[in-house]
């Protein structure tokens, strides 16, 4: 595995606001990197930087080799980027969105007609091919994104909340050719909210927080440490946590206390379902862990013990 | 400055877009220069007489095809850029490709010279058949290298109000109190000679005063040596407000 991106001690200041706070990565060829975070923890600003479009306050970041902020028309070649917005060019034609986009490349105009049939085919957009951009839904120009990104033919893509606002059909439509796109080796770095999306496709991740890294590694191994294998989500008011902690505490690895809800962690379930069934309580879930137990246990205010 | 040949994708951007608007964007530009010519030139001057020894048709012609070149290049520089920023979000996608966001800018007030351009040249030809042309062919052609170099100008000028903007309605300061009073205080519907002094003097400020007089210079093939100042100024000021124009969008569109 060859390291093709490292950054080191990357800090990105707006004013007196730090929205990236001396943060290091490394990623490595061929797979999918993930950022997860809320709002404003700084994922996006971390990926704009990687791609040259936010000039970094401090750090360094390599890309292939190339130092950011220095060869950036040299990185912003190699890089296809789907935005979080929709950036489409609106006064053009589908079609006409790809080839004006591939001349930014220096693309041939017959490479580019050809690259262009082949991705609005890979989006599955041919019969929007003459169409104008108000007249696709917001799952179609997300594929067109996508389609776009791909016209430079990238070593290194970078998907910034690629499935914001849409629907299933669409969302797996595009966790689809992001697969593929890995399984054809492309390096892939992904910024998302949505854990089912993360725990898709990433093969290593980090999650973030007011411009911090808190906890790197694969979702699995994340799940592993962070929560174990199962989860007992049990609603009851706050006042019967004494009596449930001394009869299901001693079967958890952790427990947490959110809202209504209280959450034990365990590594393995049966024992603490047999407990459950002879306490015979009225509103439990017994599920396995996720990514987003992680994300909620790393990112929100309670506590484990 | 990270300029480069890019800019002209920019600009070949913007000609793909423009096949759509082109019909809309020519009657815009056309109709309100040629109600100046016809109200003023032809309704006004019928009771003017003789203008400097010439009919006051070709006193105007001059200072209102420069005055749409301002207008269309400002225009497009005002909204057309400021669309482009922060609706069509376009400069976003534009500066993720090896484009610079400084080739972006450029090539934009490159686009509203063009358009500047094409407006001043229909008026010229326009006002060809009323009988107002430039002294030679190629003090025709001349002129349009001017107002290529003019558009550039304000289109600069108004890529810095831009840079500034908020929203729409902020524009209005700019058309309103510069624009707006620079078409009565530059000399192109009358002379300048019976202003009072400080008013001259003032006049001398405006960009659009030194446009006029250099596009009345080659309609009538009469060069002073005064001239000299009048395209320094022009150079001048295109250069610093171009620079700092495509330098205040760079620092709004790269954070």
């Amino acid at each position: 595995m060859k390291t093709i991106i490292k950054a080191e001690g990357l800090t990105k200041k707006f004013g007196d606001l730090t929205a990236v706070d001396g943060i290091s990565f490394e990623i490595q060829e061929g797979e999918c990197f993930g950022f997860l975070g809320p709002n404003g923890a700084g994922k996006t600003s971390t990926v704009r930087m990687i791609h040259c479009v936010s000039p970094i306050t401090s750090g360094t970041i390599f890309v292939n080799g190339s130092a950011a902020n220095v060869d950036n028309r040299k990185i912003k070649a190699m890089t296809g980027v789907i935005p979080q917005e929709i950036t489409l060019d609106n006064d053009l034609t589908v079609f006409e969105n790809m080839m004006v986009f591939s001349k930014f490349f220096d693309i041939p105009r017959r490479e580019a007609r050809k690259r262009t049939d082949e991705l609005i085919a890979f989006v599955e957009l041919e019969a929007k091919r003459d169409n104008k951009i108000s007249e696709l839904s917001t799952g179609m120009k997300r594929r067109l994104l996508v389609a776009r990104a791909l016209l430079n033919k990238p070593f290194l893509l970078i998907a910034d909340e690629p499935t914001t606002g849409l629907d299933p059909q669409a969302r797996h439509m595009i966790w689809q050719r992001l697969r593929l796109l890995k399984s054809q080796g492309s390096t892939l770095i992904l910024t998302t909210q949505y854990m089912e999306e993360a725990q898709q496709l990433c093969d290593r991740l980090v999650v973030m927080n007011e411009g911090k890294i808190l906890k790197s590694g694969s979702p699995r191994q994340l799940i592993d440490d962070e929560i174990g294998r199962e989860v007992v989500e049990i609603r009851a008011p706050v006042e019967d946590d004494p009596r449930l902690l001394a009869e299901l505490g001693p079967f958890a690895c952790g427990h947490e206390r959110a809202g209504d809800t209280l959450f034990f962690y365990c590594r393995d379930g049966r024992e603490i379902q047999k407990k459950l069934v002879e306490l015979d309580l009225p509103n439990t879930v017994h599920r396995p862990a996720t990514l987003e137990d992680v994300f909620l246990k790393l990112t929100g205010r309670s506590l484990i013990e | 400055m990270n300029i480069s040949r890019r800019l002209f994708l920019v600009f070949y951007r913007n000609l793909v877009s423009y096949k759509r608007f082109v019909v809309s964007t020519l009657v815009a530009s056309l109709v309100q220069p040629l109600f100046y010519l016809v109200a003023f030139g032809i309704g006004m001057g019928a009771y003017m007489g003789a203008f400097g020894g010439k009919s006051y048709l070709s006193f105007l012609v001059p200072g209102v095809l420069i005055t749409s070149v301002m207008m269309s290049s400002t225009f497009e520089s005002l909204y057309g850029a400021f669309v482009k920023m922060i609706h069509e979000k376009l400069y976003d996608s534009l500066i993720a490709t090896p484009v610079s966001a400084e080739d972006a800018v450029a090539g934009d007030i490159l686009w509203g010279a063009f358009r500047g351009l094409i407006s001043g040249g229909l008026m010229m030809i326009v006002a060809f058949f009323m009988g107002v042309f430039p002294v030679s062919v190629p003090a025709g052609v001349l002129l349009g290298v001017l107002m290529v170099l003019i558009g550039i100008m304000f289109g600069a000028l108004a890529m810095i109000v831009t840079s500034y903007a908020p929203n729409f309605d902020f524009f209005n300061y700019y058309t309103e109190l510069v624009i707006t009073p620079m078409l009565f205080f530059s000399g192109v519907f009358f002379p300048l000679d019976n202003f009072p002094g400080w008013m001259k003097t003032f006049a001398q400020f405006l960009p659009l005063t030194h446009a006029v007089q250099v596009s009345r210079a080659v309609y009538s093939g009469v060069y002073t040596k005064g001239l000299i100042l009048n395209f320094a100024y022009i150079l001048a000021l295109t250069s610093v407000a171009f620079w700092f124009g495509v330098m205040r969008m760079k620092k709004r569109l790269i954070k």
